[in-house]
């Protein structure tokens, strides 16, 4: 496939011929490809095809694993993510992270959205946090559910509002990046259809790229998608074309539903 | 046809219980037209009822073949090659119910002729123009079977012929026509048969596109040759 440089010179993000290791077990090979601002890019692949590794090489997340190593450059807006003048720290807050289980934090609703913009020192008052809270609520499509249940537990709500508690949770320092690994595996259809619309509802204001194994959830929220096997970038372009139409024999094997 | 196994077995039955019913329509679509072609030559009147009552078969199939293709749909979520194997199914099987409504009507004209008795009807062309049709039809349905893009595309040029006859047809009855009064309900109803073939022979093209899609992703890019020109014909 074409992984040529100029084909993503417009791209918010670019990874470059990115290998990962995990001790001497090579998890990617020479990845290369392009992602577009303000849209939603599936990964999508057999398990321990290397798609969620692929994912946390944009917010440094495999920084975390001491084995681990990763070569190659990750471009946010032509700044190499990988060098040592990156604070990770800094990178998480422009480049927010939602997981396969909701996991909010063991306190209550406006506690779990304040929390990172008190430590990134965002709010002036509480005032300015308040309306922190209630304006990444209400992107999130919480705000009417919780408004009134602002000091009860998180963990209090159902599974689908936790989720989104999460998401609200990452859009409230500010990114522009979402990575969502799996984020509807833990819920029921319904509070899938929610994330699903709000996924299309927050591409207006941010990148999104989410690693899904639900290949009509690829189909129906992203405009990329992105197919991995065993370490390699089989293909990527339109999502409408994978899905009708691959051009590649593995990738067509794959959403078919003719491999495990 | 079966090529890659899906992992759920099931969904390899479902297509291949697609493809069948689908096969098996073709052949009564063939069938049935074959019978009404003869038939116009031999007046046979036990073989343009059997057309006729026959006809309900083929809708019924084509019902069947959109409820098997529905339940895929909901049941499968079909991608990338089955989801074009269950959209052409879909498609193909309202063109072949179709060629068999053509068929029942060129029986049901073919009944008045023969009341009409008329002995001086022009007919030679229109056999031919038949048979032509006919074998464009069945090597469609064998491109299907074998998911031929090629020989598809090679129906989908032959049609041109079936133009060219019915053209030349169509000025033959009606010079006919012009000449003896006697004849003109009966070339009226030998004008329709010929554009009913003429239409099934359009069919085939339309079932040789869907097996290039289903090949290959996309109908074929040329325009199509075509050489109708009766709706240009001002007199003779």
């Amino acid at each position: 496939m074409d992984t040529s440089v100029e084909m993503m010179s417009d791209s918010k993000l670019k990874a470059q011929k990115v290998n990962v290791f995990y001790a001497e077990k090579q998890a990617l090979f020479d990845v290369s490809l392009g992602i577009d601002e303000k849209s939603v890019t599936s990964f999508i692949g057999p398990s321990g095809c290397g798609k969620s590794t692929f994912l946390r090489c944009f917010n440094r997340m495999n920084d975390v694993i001491p084995s681990c190593r990763v070569q190659g450059q990750i471009l946010l807006d032509d700044v190499d993510l990988n060098s040592p003048k990156i604070d990770p720290v800094l990178l998480r807050a422009r480049v927010g992270m939602v997981f396969q289980k909701p996991n909010p934090f063991p306190k209550t609703v406006y506690e779990n959205v304040a929390y990172g913009p008190r430590i990134h020192g965002l709010a002036a008052n509480r005032q300015e946090m308040d309306f922190i809270v209630e304006d990444s609520l209400k992107k999130a499509g919480l705000w009417k559910e919780v408004s009134d249940r602002l000091n009860d537990q998180a963990t209090g709500l159902s599974g689908g509002q936790q989720q989104r508690l999460c998401i609200a949770r990452a859009i409230a320092i500010g990114p522009d990046i979402l990575l969502m690994d799996e984020p509807c595996s833990a819920l029921d259809p319904i509070a899938t259809s929610i994330i699903e619309e709000l996924i299309s509802d927050l591409q207006s204001r941010f990148t999104i790229l989410i690693v899904t194994h639900s290949m009509q959830q690829a189909a129906r929220v992203s405009q990329k998608t992105a197919y991995f096997h065993l370490g390699q970038l089989i293909e990527y372009g339109d999502t409408k074309g994978i899905f009708t139409r691959p051009q590649n024999e593995q990738t067509e094997a794959y959403i078919s539903g003719k491999i495990g | 046809m079966r090529d890659n196994q899906h992992i759920v077995t099931a969904f390899d039955d479902d297509l291949l219980a697609l493809n069948s019913s689908l096969q098996d329509l073709g052949k009564m679509a063939i069938t049935q037209f074959e019978l009404s072609i003869d038939a116009l030559a031999t007046q046979h009147q036990n073989t343009l009822d059997k057309i006729i009552k026959d006809d309900a078969k083929l809708d019924e199939l084509e019902a069947e073949i959109h409820e098997k293709a529905l339940e895929i749909i909901a049941v499968r979520s079909p991608l990338a090659k089955d989801l074009r194997h269950v959209l052409v199914a879909l498609k193909v099987a309202t063109i072949l119910e179709r060629t068999g409504d053509y068929a029942r009507n060129i029986a049901n004209r073919t009944k008045v002729i023969a009341t009409a008795g008329n002995e001086n009807i022009p007919g030679v062309n229109i056999g031919r123009m038949g048979q032509v049709t006919r074998d464009m039809l069945h090597d469609v349905m064998r491109a299907y079977a074998t998911r031929d893009a090629d020989k598809a595309l090679d129906v989908w040029r032959r049609d041109i012929e079936v133009d060219h006859m019915h053209t030349a047809f169509y000025k033959e009855v009606l010079a006919s026509m012009s000449r003896d009064p006697n004849v003109v309900a009966t070339g009226a109803h030998l004008l329709f048969i010929a554009k009913n073939i003429e239409r099934i022979g359009d069919y085939a093209t339309g079932i040789a596109e869907q097996v290039h899609f289903l090949v290959h992703g996309a109908v074929p890019e040329d325009s199509r040759p075509k050489a109708d020109r009766t709706s240009r014909v001002v007199g003779v």
